[in-house]
């Protein structure tokens, strides 16, 4: 994911904002890293450029 | 009308599913239908729009051809990686998520398009309620229903896994979600008989 989508996302469940904390990064692709919500500290994780924005219960 | 009583049946059926998707689906959904609609939502380009189970991509890419701000998000991972291997979609943010609970904020998009997805959906008001969550005010939503088979096994078979409705039962579920200038559109393909109820409605605010 671009680095600027975190301005359009939000925590699935409360709708919070998100931290966005980058392990590794092309460009301004995001490959690895997490998306943290301090609202309700749920923490998402972007794999192989893809956050998995489910809400926890439905995560693998 | 059937619902599908969990979203664990709605991602089993379309792990196995996301293998032979591209080659069953076009019967039933396919580019004619899915430019029409495309028209028919008045997208333009710089409008910002989210395909709202996106599943192997199919409408993100016409979506594309209009304007060039198109999120997608579904909740299949398999799908998602069949998508995002697709010539001129390697551009887009692929996000997993659910229809019902969907990762962005308020008002960020001029449009919410979804396609063959909401008959997968436990609680379909609640996916279109997010829908309007997400849309800007006086911003529009297009929902392409599910096609009810004619074959009475295979319509059968379908509405067990899958939630069927009426033009009625449409109005109502996107009125419940607070949509207005709710229309509808009744579309087929020359494949097969059975007729896909397309339906087109207004955010209010």
């Amino acid at each position: 994911m671009r680095e600027s989508l975190n301005d359009i996302l939000c925590c699935p469940v409360c709708k919070g904002d998100l931290e966005l904390e980058i392990t590794e990064q092309e460009g301004d692709d995001v490959l690895e890293g997490t998306l943290h919500c301090g609202e309700c500290d749920e923490t998402y994780e972007i794999t192989d450029g893809i956050p998995d924005l489910l809400p926890p219960e439905m995560q693998d | 009308m059937a619902l599908l009583d969990d979203k664990d049946r709605a991602r089993t059926f379309y792990r196995c599913l996301s293998r032979v998707y591209d080659r069953v689906n076009p019967v039933f959904w396919n580019e004619d239908m899915r430019d029409r609609c495309v028209e028919l939502l008045e997208v333009v380009e710089g409008d910002r729009v989210v395909d709202v189970g996106c599943g192997t991509g199919f409408a993100t890419e016409a979506l594309l051809e209009v304007t060039s701000e198109v999120e997608a998000v579904d909740q299949s991972p398999q799908q998602l990686e069949m998508a995002r291997r697709k010539q001129g979609l390697d551009d887009v943010d692929f996000v997993l998520g659910d229809a019902e609970n969907l990762p962005y904020r308020d008002g960020v998009f001029d449009c919410a398009w979804s396609s063959g997805s909401i008959e997968y959906w436990p609680e379909p008001v609640e996916g279109l309620r997010e829908m309007r969550r997400v849309v800007r005010p006086e911003g529009r939503a297009l929902v392409v229903g599910p096609r009810q088979p004619s074959n009475r096994l295979l319509a059968r078979l379908a509405d067990s896994v899958m939630l069927f409705y009426t033009r009625e039962e449409a109005s109502e579920m996107f009125r419940e979600a607070g949509w207005t200038d709710v229309e509808h559109h009744v579309m087929g393909s020359n494949w097969v008989d059975d007729d896909a109820l397309v339906t087109i409605a207004r955010n209010p605010g």
